[in-house]
C-alpha cells in the first residue's frame, strides 16, 4: 500500500479551471491519508512543471503519483515518463481525466463538474494506493514489415524501408502495381506521367533484394501483435507461367473471344478476359480474369505460357509491423445525379482516360467535343448525402485537366460549375492559368445545385450564379464532366482484418491528427496515403514516408518492450475449468500441472491484457494488474460515496 | 444552470474501454456535448473484462445504474467481444433479479470511438429512466 | 567561449518548430545524434503560441508541450536556442561542415528556476514580441509561461545595465560576461525547417493597420484567445471594450500580386474559422463576419468544421474588402463589393482582424557556401522531386521539412517532417556505409 503520494491538479490554462474549482479539488484531497503533497499547476505538461514533479518524487521520496489533467490518451505517456525520471515505477502513476470527461463535458454545470472532479481524483488516489510496481516484458521484434497496397504510396514506403535494411513484403490485391496513379497520364506539378512515376518506383523496388512483391494477393487473417504479427496472405493465380513468351501472350489476348467492361478505363472501353491494362504495365505479364474467363481454350491454342492448373495459395508471414496504403475509390455517381446516365455525361476519371485516348481531336461517342461543362463536388461536400467532406484534390485536378485540353486540342471552351475553387497553397497558380486561358467560372449556391438536362442533342447545365449576383445562367455543353471525389475503398475488408477504426468520413482513422498522424489504435499498424483521407500525390508521399519512419522505429532495434499489464492466475484457488482458455482470443492460456493439480498458465508474451478471461472464471482466480478487484472495487466505493 | 444542485440526480457508473468507447466519451467533452455530471467512468481494456462482482459492488455502494459502453464489433481483441459482453450482462442481470434489483438498471450498448453523440443520448435517456424509477 | 570546438552529429536540423521537432525526434528515435537549433529563445516555433487548433479544437500548447519536452529530454538530441548555422560546406564524401553561432542569453539556463524575480526588478518596459505587441515586457524576461527552456533572458538591446536583475536573482544565474559562441560542427545531413514569417499588413495601407487601433492581425487575436493569453478576455485595443461585432478580412497578403504573394497561404481560412468559433464561445453575444474570396476548407475534417461554424452563426460574406476607414469612436467602416448582390457595400464593425498570410523566411540560401540551395518562384525552398521525394532539395543530403517548402497546416507540416526524417535517415545510412567501404 502506497503511503507517500503526490497529487498534481492541472488548470490547463483555464481549460479545466474555468469550470472546475481546482482549489476546492486540492482542498478536498490534501488531507487524505497517504497523500504527501497536493499541488495545483497552470500546465502540468509544461517542461518546468514536469521537472518540478520529478524533483518532488525524488526529494520527497514519493511512492505514488496522481496527475489530474486532460485525457490519458494525450498525456499518460508524458506523466508516466515523469514518474520514471523521478525514480518511480511508472505503474505507480495514475492519470485522472478531469478535462475531457469533467470540465469540458460539464462546462454547463460548474458545481457538478467540481464535485465530479473531486471524486475522480479521490478514486485515482485509492487506485494508486493499491498499485504495484511492474517491469516491461521484453520481446523480439521481427525486422520485417508488410506493406499493403502497391500504389505509389505503398511502393514509395516499401522502397524507403528496404533502403533502411528492412525485409519488406509488398502485398497488392490487383495483378498489377501502380494503383490509381497508373490510370493517369500527365501529372500536375511534374514532368513525368503517372505511368512513368509508377514504372520508376517499380524499377526501384524490383531491383531491391529486400523487397518481395506479391500481386493478386490479399491479407485475409492477422494474429499476434506489435513486433510479431502473423499474417495469412491469399494469392490468387495469374494463370501465366513464370517463364513466358511475350509474343504468344499478345496473340492470346487477340484470340480471346470474351469482351467485358474495362474497369481500368472506367468502363468506357472493353477488354478481353486475358488482359493487361497498358503496354508498359508491371509486372510485364498479362493476367486472366477468372470471373469472366469461359475456359474456351482459345488462348491455350496459340500460347504455351498459359497454365490453368495454377492454384490459389495461402502463405503465412511473420512481420514486425504492418503499413496499410490501400488507397481510395473514385465516387460513383448515382443514376440521375447531375444527369448521370443521360448520354454525354462522364466522370473526371473517365474524362482523363478519354483525353489519354484522343490525340489531336477530342472525340466522345463519335462526336467532337468543344464545349465542356465541369460540375464540381460530385460526391463531396454533399448537402443531403453522407459525404460531408471535401475531397481535396479535385479542384486542382479539374483545372489542370482543363489546361491539358487547351494544350492538346483547339477551340476548347471550359465552364466550371463550382462551389468555390479550393486551389490551396501554390496550386493557386493553376487557377490563375485556367483563368488566363479564358475558362469561365460559375458558382452555385450550396442548396441549389446545377441542373443537367438533355436539350436538342446537347446537354444543358443551368444554375443560379453567385458570381453574377444570382442571375440564371445556362450552358449547352458537348460533354458534361462530373468532378467526382474520393471515397474510402468500397471493399474495405482489409480494415476489418486489421481492425483499424474508421472516422466519420469512413476513411481509416489515425490516433491523433497532429501527435500521431500515421499510427492507428492497433499498435504496430500504420496507415499512409488516401486510405486515411483524400490526398494528392505529394501529400500521399509525405504520409507514406512518415508511416515508413514510424514502422521502421518499431522494428529497427529488433526488440520491443511490451506493457506488462497482463492476466495473472492465483495458483491456490484455480481449479482448471478451461473457461478462461476458451475466452482468450489469443490462445495465451493453457493447462499445466503443478503440485499434482491442474491449473491455468498464461503465456506472457502472447497475453495482450484484454481481460476477457477475468469475468468467466468461476472461482475468481484471475486478476490483472491495474485492474485488480482491489483497485476497481475501491474506486467504485469512492465514486459511489456521497 | 446547475443541474447537480438536485441531490436526487441518479449516479451512473460507466465501464468504458481504453481504445474504443473512452475516446468517444472524451470526444463528447471535446465537442461540449453535455450530459449529467453524475456519470462516472472507469476505463478498462475491453468491455468483455467486466466482472459481474464489480457491477454488484457498484449497486451495493449506491450507484443507481451501471452502463457498459461496449467495444462491439470494433473491439481490437476480436470479434467475439460483442457476444462475450452480452453474456456478462445477461448473467449479471439474472444475479440482480435474484437480489431484487431492477435488471434494467444495468445497460449496455456498443459505443464506437466516434459515437460521442450516441453516448450522450444513452446517458440522458438512462438518467431519465433512473429518475422515473426513483420517484415511483 | 569554446571557440572552434569541433563536434560531430549525424544530422543538423535548422529550426525547432513543429516540423523540425518532428524530424529531430524521428531521427533520434532510431539512434541518430541530432543537433537541433533555433534562432529564437525557445523551441516550439509558431505552434506553441497558438490557442486551439483546427479542426479538432484541441489546445495547441497541450499538443506542442509534450513534443517539446520529449525533444528537450531526448538523449540523442542536443537543442541550442538563440543559435544559427552558416557557412555550410558539403565535403566530397557527401558530409557537411557548418559554423554554429550562439548569441549570449546572459543567463545560465541550468541555474535559472524561472522564478521571475528579475522580471519584477527590471525597470525597462518594451513591447512583448511573443504577445505580438499586445502588452509590454521587461528587458529581463521569460519569453512566455510554457517556453522551453523556461528560463530568463536579457534583451541586451534594451537593457540599461542597471544591475537590478542581478541583485534580485536568488541563484546568481545572470551573467553579463557571456559572449557570442562560434564553433564548427560536422554532420552527415542537414534538414532545413526554417518555417515562415507573417505578412506585414502595413504594406496594405488602405487597411489602416498601425494607424487604426482596432485593426489587429490574426496572430494578435490568436494570442488573446490562447491559454497563455495576456488578458483574460478579448479586448479591443482603443478603449479596452469587449468587441461585439468583429470582422475578419481574409487573404490579407495572400493571393495578391500587388504585394508580391500570388499564392494562397493555405491556413488563413481555417484559422479564421477557428477563431470565429472560439470567439462565439468567449463572447456569446458577438457577431462575427468573415469577408472571403473562397473558403479553402480542404483537409480532413475541415469542411465539416466550416459547416459547424456556419451553423453556429458565423457570417461568411463573399467579397474583397477594398478599404477600411476609422470613425471617431474607434469603430471601423469596411467598404467591399458584395459578390452576392453585386453592389459596393459599407458595413460598420467595432474590431477588424486581418487574416494575414504567411511568407517564407529569408536568407536560407545564404547558409550554404559551395552548393546552391534553389528556391521556387515564391522564395520557398524548391523541391527537387516533389512527387517522389517531397523532402529532397537541390543539394543531395539536404532535406526540407514543413512550411520552408510551401505553405501548409500543422498536420501537413508534421507529415512533411516525418518524410524528411525518413529520407535523412536513409542518407545518413548511405554516408555511413560509404565511409565503412572506404
Amino acid at each position: 500500500m502506497k503511503s507517500k503520494i503526490g497529487v498534481y491538479i492541472c488548470h490547463c490554462g483555464g481549460n479545466i479551471s474555468d469550470y472546475v474549482d481546482v482549489n476546492k479539488v486540492r482542498e478536498a484531497v490534501k488531507d487524505i491519508e497517504g497523500v504527501e503533497i497536493s499541488v495545483d499547476t497552470m500546465f502540468a505538461c509544461a517542461d518546468s512543471s514536469q521537472k518540478q514533479i520529478s524533483d518532488d518524487i525524488s526529494k520527497k521520496q514519493l511512492d505514488g503519483l496522481v496527475v489530474a489533467s486532460c485525457s490519458p490518451k494525450l498525456h499518460y505517456p508524458t506523466f508516466s515518463a515523469v514518474a520514471e525520471r523521478g525514480g518511480l515505477n511508472k505503474y505507480n502513476y495514475v492519470h485522472a481525466n478531469i478535462r475531457e470527461q469533467v470540465s469540458w463535458a460539464h462546462s454547463d454545470d460548474k458545481i457538478g463538474a467540481t464535485e465530479k472532479a473531486i471524486k475522480i481524483v479521490k478514486a485515482a488516489i485509492v487506485r494508486v494506493k493499491e498499485s504495484v510496481s511492474l517491469k516491461p516484458i521484453e520481446v523480439k521484434a521481427q525486422k520485417s514489415i508488410a506493406v499493403l497496397g502497391a500504389g505509389v504510396a505503398g511502393m514509395r514506403a516499401a522502397k524507403e524501408l528496404a533502403d533502411l535494411g528492412i525485409q519488406v513484403y509488398l502485398i497488392e490485391r490487383e495483378h498489377f502495381v501502380g494503383g490509381r496513379i497508373s490510370q493517369l497520364d500527365y501529372l500536375c506539378g511534374a514532368d513525368e506521367t503517372g505511368k512513368e512515376l509508377v514504372t520508376h518506383l517499380y524499377e526501384k523496388i524490383h531491383e531491391h533484394t529486400n523487397v518481395t512483391l506479391f500481386t493478386g494477393a490479399e491479407v485475409i487473417k492477422k494474429s499476434g501483435s506489435i513486433g510479431n504479427f502473423k499474417i495469412q496472405v491469399k494469392i490468387t493465380p495469374r494463370f501465366i507461367k513464370n517463364e513466358c513468351n511475350r509474343d504468344e501472350l499478345l496473340k492470346a489476348i487477340e484470340v480471346c473471344p470474351v469482351e467485358v467492361d474495362d474497369d481500368f478505363n472506367f468502363n468506357i472501353t472493353k477488354r478481353k478476359a486475358i488482359y493487361r491494362n497498358y503496354d508498359s504495365e508491371y509486372p510485364q505479364k498479362p493476367t486472366i480474369d477468372n470471373k469472366n474467363c469461359t475456359r474456351c481454350g482459345e488462348c491455350e491454342k496459340v500460347c504455351s505460357s498459359i497454365d490453368f492448373s495454377q492454384k490459389e495459395e495461402i502463405l503465412d508471414l511473420t512481420v514486425g509491423s504492418i503499413l496499410a496504403a490501400t488507397g481510395f475509390d473514385p465516387y460513383q455517381p448515382k443514376e440521375g445525379e447531375f444527369g448521370w446516365g443521360i448520354g454525354n455525361v462522364v466522370t473526371l476519371p473517365q474524362f482523363r482516360r478519354i483525353i489519354n485516348m484522343c490525340d489531336d481531336k477530342l472525340i466522345y461517342k463519335g462526336k467532337e467535343i468543344k464545349d465542356i461543362a465541369y460540375i464540381y463536388c460530385v460526391g463531396s461536400r454533399q448537402v443531403d448525402g453522407d459525404n460531408k467532406y471535401c475531397s481535396r484534390y479535385c479542384c486542382t485536378a479539374t483545372l489542370y485537366t482543363s489546361i491539358l485540353t487547351h494544350k492538346k486540342y483547339k477551340d476548347i471552351h471550359s465552364f466550371h460549375f463550382n462551389r468555390g475553387i479550393r486551389t490551396y497553397g501554390k496550386q493557386e497558380v493553376i487557377y490563375d492559368e485556367a483563368s488566363r486561358l479564358g475558362d469561365i467560372f460559375l458558382q452555385s449556391y450550396e442548396y441549389d445545385p446545377p441542373e443537367v438536362t438533355k436539350l436538342n442533342g446537347k446537354t444543358n447545365v443551368k444554375i443560379e450564379d453567385i458570381l453574377t449576383s444570382g442571375s440564371e445562367i445556362d450552358v449547352d455543353a458537348d460533354l458534361v464532366v462530373l468532378v467526382t471525389g474520393m471515397e474510402p475503398r468500397n471493399d474495405c475488408s482489409i480494415g476489418d482484418v486489421l481492425k483499424i477504426p474508421k472516422g466519420r468520413d469512413r476513411f481509416y482513422n489515425e490516433i491523433h491528427m497532429k501527435l500521431r498522424p500515421v499510427e492507428t489504435v492497433i499498435d504496430g499498424v500504420t496507415i499512409a496515403g488516401a486510405c486515411q483521407g483524400p490526398k494528392n500525390i505529394m501529400e500521399s508521399m509525405n504520409s507514406a514516408l512518415s508511416a515508413a519512419a514510424k514502422s521502421y522505429s518499431i522494428v529497427n532495434k529488433g526488440e520491443l518492450s511490451l506493457e506488462p499489464i497482463i492476466a495473472k492466475v492465483d495458483k491456490e484457488t484455480c481449479v482448471w475449468c478451461g473457461k478462461c482458455a476458451e475466452a482468450c482470443p489469443f490462445d495465451a492460456i493453457s493447462m499445466i500441472k503443478e503440485n499434482g493439480k491442474d491449473i491455468a498458465e498464461i503465456n506472457l508474451s502472447v497475453c495482450k491484457g484484454c481481460g476477457m478471461c477475468l469475468p468467466v472464471c468461476e472461482s475468481n482466480s484471475i486478476d490483472m494488474d491495474g485492474f485488480t478487484d482491489l483497485e476497481i472495487e475501491s474506486m467504485i466505493s469512492v465514486l459511489a460515496g456521497s | 444552470m446547475n443541474i447537480s444542485a438536485n441531490n436526487d440526480l441518479p449516479k451512473i457508473l460507466v465501464f468504458s474501454t481504453e481504445k474504443i468507447s473512452d475516446p468517444a466519451v472524451d470526444m463528447a467533452g471535446l465537442l461540449k456535448l453535455h450530459y449529467p455530471p453524475r456519470v462516472y467512468t472507469i476505463p478498462i481494456p475491453c468491455s468483455s473484462a467486466v466482472k459481474p462482482r464489480w457491477i454488484l459492488r457498484a449497486f451495493e455502494q449506491g450507484f443507481d445504474g451501471v452502463f457498459i459502453a461496449a467495444d462491439g464489433t470494433d473491439c481490437p481483441y476480436g470479434e467475439s467481444c460483442t457476444d462475450k459482453t452480452g453474456a456478462i450482462v445477461q448473467r449479471t442481470q439474472e444475479m440482480l433479479k435474484e437480489k431484487g434489483i431492477d435488471a434494467a438498471k444495468l445497460r449496455m450498448a456498443a459505443i464506437c470511438s466516434v459515437c460521442s453523440e450516441a453516448f450522450v443520448k444513452q446517458m440522458k435517456t438512462f438518467t431519465e429512466y433512473l429518475v422515473k424509477q426513483k420517484t415511483n | 567561449m569554446q571557440e572552434n570546438k569541433l563536434k560531430e552529429y549525424d544530422a543538423l536540423v535548422i529550426g525547432a518548430g513543429i516540423a523540425g521537432g518532428e524530424t529531430a525526434l524521428n531521427l533520434a528515435n532510431v539512434g541518430n545524434k541530432v543537433l537541433l537549433i533555433d534562432k529564437d529563445l525557445t523551441v516550439g516555433g509558431k505552434m506553441i503560441m497558438l490557442s486551439k487548433v483546427f479542426p479538432t479544437l484541441d489546445c495547441s500548447a497541450c499538443i506542442t508541450t509534450p513534443k517539446v519536452s520529449e525533444i528537450a529530454r531526448h538523449q540523442n538530441i542536443t537543442v541550442l536556442t538563440s543559435t544559427e548555422a552558416s557557412d555550410i560546406i558539403q565535403k566530397d564524401d557527401g558530409t557537411f561542415e557548418a559554423l554554429i553561432t550562439t548569441q549570449p542569453r546572459y543567463v545560465v539556463v541550468e541555474d535559472c528556476t524561472g522564478c521571475q524575480l528579475c522580471e519584477d526588478a527590471c525597470p525597462v518596459n518594451v513591447d512583448d514580441q511573443y504577445q505580438y505587441g499586445l502588452v509590454g515586457r521587461k528587458a529581463a524576461f521569460i519569453p512566455f509561461s510554457i517556453a522551453s527552456p523556461r528560463a530568463a533572458a536579457i534583451d541586451i538591446e534594451n537593457c540599461t545595465l542597471c544591475g537590478a536583475c542581478e541583485r534580485a536573482c536568488p541563484t546568481d544565474c545572470i551573467d553579463f560576461t557571456q559572449t557570442v559562441e562560434k564553433y564548427t560542427i560536422k554532420c552527415k545531413t542537414v534538414v532545413v525547417a526554417t518555417g515562415f514569417q507573417l505578412f506585414d499588413p502595413t504594406l496594405i495601407p488602405r487597411y489602416g493597420f498601425g494607424r487604426f487601433k482596432n485593426v489587429i492581425t490574426s496572430m494578435q487575436m490568436e494570442r488573446q484567445l490562447a491559454p497563455t493569453r495576456p488578458f483574460n478576455t478579448v479586448l479591443r485595443p482603443s478603449d479596452g471594450k469587449m468587441p461585439d461585432n468583429i470582422a475578419y478580412v481574409l487573404c490579407t497578403g495572400s493571393r495578391d500580386k500587388t504585394v508580391g504573394t500570388p499564392i494562397c497561404s493555405q491556413v488563413c481560412c481555417m484559422y479564421s474559422t477557428k477563431q470565429a468559433q472560439l470567439l462565439m464561445g468567449a463572447l456569446p453575444m458577438a457577431d462575427i463576419t468573415l469577408y472571403y474570396l473562397h473558403i479553402r476548407a480542404f483537409g480532413k475534417g475541415f469542411n465539416e468544421f466550416y459547416a459547424q461554424a456556419q451553423s453556429m452563426g458565423v457570417e461568411y460574406v463573399k467579397g474583397k474588402v477594398a478599404k477600411i476607414t476609422e470613425k471617431e469612436d474607434g469603430n471601423l467602416i469596411l467598404r467591399y463589393e458584395d459578390i452576392n448582390t453585386g453592389k459596393v457595400t459599407e458595413t460598420e464593425h467595432d474590431m477588424v482582424v486581418l487574416s494575414v498570410g504567411i511568407l517564407p523566411n529569408e536568407g536560407i540560401t545564404q547558409l550554404f557556401t559551395n552548393r546552391k540551395l534553389e528556391l521556387d518562384p515564391f522564395n520557398y525552398v524548391s523541391q527537387a522531386n516533389p512527387l517522389e521525394s517531397p523532402a529532397m532539395t537541390s543539394i543531395e543530403g539536404v532535406f526540407v521539412a514543413g512550411v520552408a517548402s510551401a505553405p501548409m497546416d500543422i498536420p501537413d507540416s508534421i507529415l512533411s517532417g516525418g518524410a524528411a526524417s525518413s529520407e535523412a535517415a536513409n542518407y545518413i545510412r548511405h554516408i555511413a556505409k560509404k565511409t565503412v567501404e572506404v
